[in-house]
């Protein structure tokens, strides 16, 4: 409703400023002509009226089909000075036969002389309004483009925030939590020493996690004291069934990752592979830095036998998602199932710890 | 009391150990680490009581209570709230939240000495409707041959074939035996990829490499592995449909 009510205020508004033209037209076209004021205004104003619904619709769709830079700029000039002349043409048929027709009533107050010079300068107006015309409509689409433009940037920007949001939301999951607490449960009695150890390595992964949110960036180092943290925590859950091993290249340590990207394919890893497994497996966590590119690989062990579990997906995507927002058109994730393996890979630009401190002092 | 304590952490079933320390009357006569340790100690043992996990490696809780088909009575002890409501659909006993305390512990006990007299039918008939009303189509059968189990995925699976009680299952070249009627299964199954054929054949149509006429009025599917099966006047509608 509400458009509507703009749509008809606007065309309003578009007709009023038309109603001008025509006044001004009248005016000039008295001197001109020397014709009476009331006689030159009801010559101009209705053809006024009518060109400028005519023109403006024309004006319009002719912008709209030939957008600024997708068509060689020579040939939009060339069909807009066509319409325009076509335009004025046909506007000056129109006065002139609206002309006539006040003639031919033959009442005193209506009908002007109409002089090839005021035909000449009404052609000249003509041409002009229907240029202006298009001018107006390339300015209105090009603003509607910076508009739309300025809501997608603040669209993808509301997107990395909800994306962030989501990471700190599924960083700690509380089964995690619960199951390392019964953990620590079990070995209060059992071995207290054990214990103490591992309500230590819960504070230190609960505090390094909290403390990583608010940074957009931490070197891969930073996130694997992290991953440790968790993967010594899950050890003592699964026994013997964890199998940890780390390949990570010197070059690669201190390379920027945003914080918690590792932790929960590690996490993955252990859910679907690992903890399905009644004798358990190998997990792999390997770094290499290849040029510009920095590369990081989580591996682990499955059961060929079990069908592909939908549920991987979800975080897999939310990697995936937060990769795309951190390095747009940069980073790629892929994943693979080989027999009884399946490895997640993503790949991202190598940026050293220290060139990020002087982009962001810049 | 006959107790048999599930869970894949070692930590988890010494917290149950020590929390039954102070239970005489009841012994632990097994400990087991995932479900297929389960369902054989289960059928072997038949004990009272059993605390069982639910995430667990091969078969999950729920899975191990469908197989052991309410034989016996069940308390769950998990992480995971969100499977209370399933756990209670069965009929379980209790259901402890990890980490859970002795007091809990204990009441769950005591509950389940009071109930242990009341009858097990019930929660077999829930454990099996249970089964059957679950929204996703099986993924997997679960067979019970003996103390053994097998898990066959459903894509495997080229025919089945109903034999009074039972129905046979034939995958990979092999057939097995599970107890129950042909329609419970049908039900269960991706009905995209499973036809009733006929009364007492069921088929994967991936399976089925062609349609040949038998007989005047009747005709055959033929399977990948050259198997012929029979096709009803009612069946050859479906399948017409589905091959096409």
């Amino acid at each position: 409703m509400s458009w509507l009510t703009r749509a008809r205020r606007g065309a309003l508004l578009y007709l009023l400023a038309w109603l001008i033209v025509g006044a001004v037209l009248g005016g000039m076209c008295a001197i001109v002509t020397s014709a009476p004021p009331a006689n030159a205004l009801l010559f101009a104003i209705p053809g006024t009226l009518v060109y400028g619904v005519a023109a403006g619709f024309s004006a319009y769709y002719l912008c709209r089909a030939n957008p600024l830079g997708a068509r060689p700029l020579a040939l939009v000039v060339l069909a807009l000075c066509t319409a325009a002349v076509l335009a004025a043409f046909m506007w000056l048929a129109v006065l002139g036969g609206w002309n006539e027709l006040c003639l031919a009533a033959g009442v005193r107050w209506a009908g002007i002389v109409q002089t090839p010079l005021l035909s000449a300068l009404l052609f000249a107006l003509g041409t002009l309004l229907y240029g202006l015309l298009a001018a107006i409509n390339y300015l209105a689409i090009e603003s509607g483009r910076a508009r739309n433009a300025e809501r997608r940037e603040l669209e993808s920007k509301l997107m990395a925030q909800d994306a962030e949001l989501r990471m700190l939301r599924t960083q700690v999951d509380p089964h995690f939590l619960f199951n390392s607490l019964n953990s620590v449960s079990a070995l209060t009695s059992q071995d207290p020493k054990g214990a103490r150890e591992m309500t230590l390595r819960l504070a230190g992964f609960f505090r390094r996690s909290m403390g990583m949110a608010g940074h957009p960036r931490i070197t891969l180092a930073q996130e694997m004291d992290l991953v440790r943290d968790f993967l010594a925590i899950e050890k003592v859950r699964f026994g013997e069934r964890l199998v940890t091993e780390e390949a990570l290249e010197k070059g690669a340590l201190d390379c920027l990752v945003p914080p918690m990207i590792i932790q929960p394919l590690v996490e993955n890893a252990i859910k679907h592979g690992i903890g399905q497994l009644t004798d358990g497996g190998l997990l792999l966590v390997a770094a290499w830095r290849d040029g510009a590119r920095l590369s990081i690989t989580v591996s682990n062990a499955i059961d060929p036998e079990m069908p592909e579990t939908r549920r991987s997906g979800t975080g897999l995507a939310n990697v995936r998602q937060r990769l795309a927002c951190a390095y747009p058109n940069e980073s790629t994730l892929e994943w693979k199932r080989e027999g009884e393996t399946f490895s997640v890979e993503i790949r991202l630009p190598a940026q050293a710890a220290t060139t990020e401190a002087n982009d962001s002092g810049a | 009391m006959r107790l048999i304590v599930v869970d894949d952490e070692p930590l988890a079933r010494g917290v149950a150990r020590e929390y039954l320390a102070a239970h005489p009357d009841i012994e632990i006569v097994a400990e087991c680490a995932n479900g297929f340790e389960a369902v054989k100690a289960i059928t072997e043992l038949a004990p009272d009581l059993v605390l069982l996990d639910i995430q667990m490696p091969k078969l999950d809780g729920f899975e191990v209570a469908e197989l052991v088909g309410g034989k016996t009575r069940l308390i769950f002890a998990t992480a995971f709230d969100q499977y209370a409501i399933r756990a209670f659909e069965i009929h379980a006993l209790d259901y402890l939240l990890k980490p859970f305390s002795q007091e809990r512990f204990d009441k769950a006990l005591a509950h389940a000495r009071a109930s242990l007299a009341s009858a097990l039918p019930r929660q077999e008939a829930a454990v099996r409707e249970a089964a059957a009303a679950r929204d996703r189509p099986l993924g997997r059968v679960l067979i019970r041959d003996g103390a053994k189990v097998h898990v066959i995925r459903a894509e495997a699976i080229a025919w089945i074939e109903a034999q009074d009680d039972y129905v046979q299952i034939h995958a990979g070249g092999k057939a097995y035996l599970k107890n129950g009627a042909l329609g419970e299964l049908e039900a269960q199954l991706d009905p995209g990829r499973f036809l009733r054929i006929h009364r007492s054949y069921l088929v994967n149509v991936e399976h089925v490499a062609r349609i040949e006429p038998a007989g005047r009025d009747s005709h055959a599917a033929i399977l990948a592995d050259g198997t012929r099966l029979p096709i009803s006047r009612s069946g050859y509608q479906k399948i017409r449909g589905a091959m096409q």
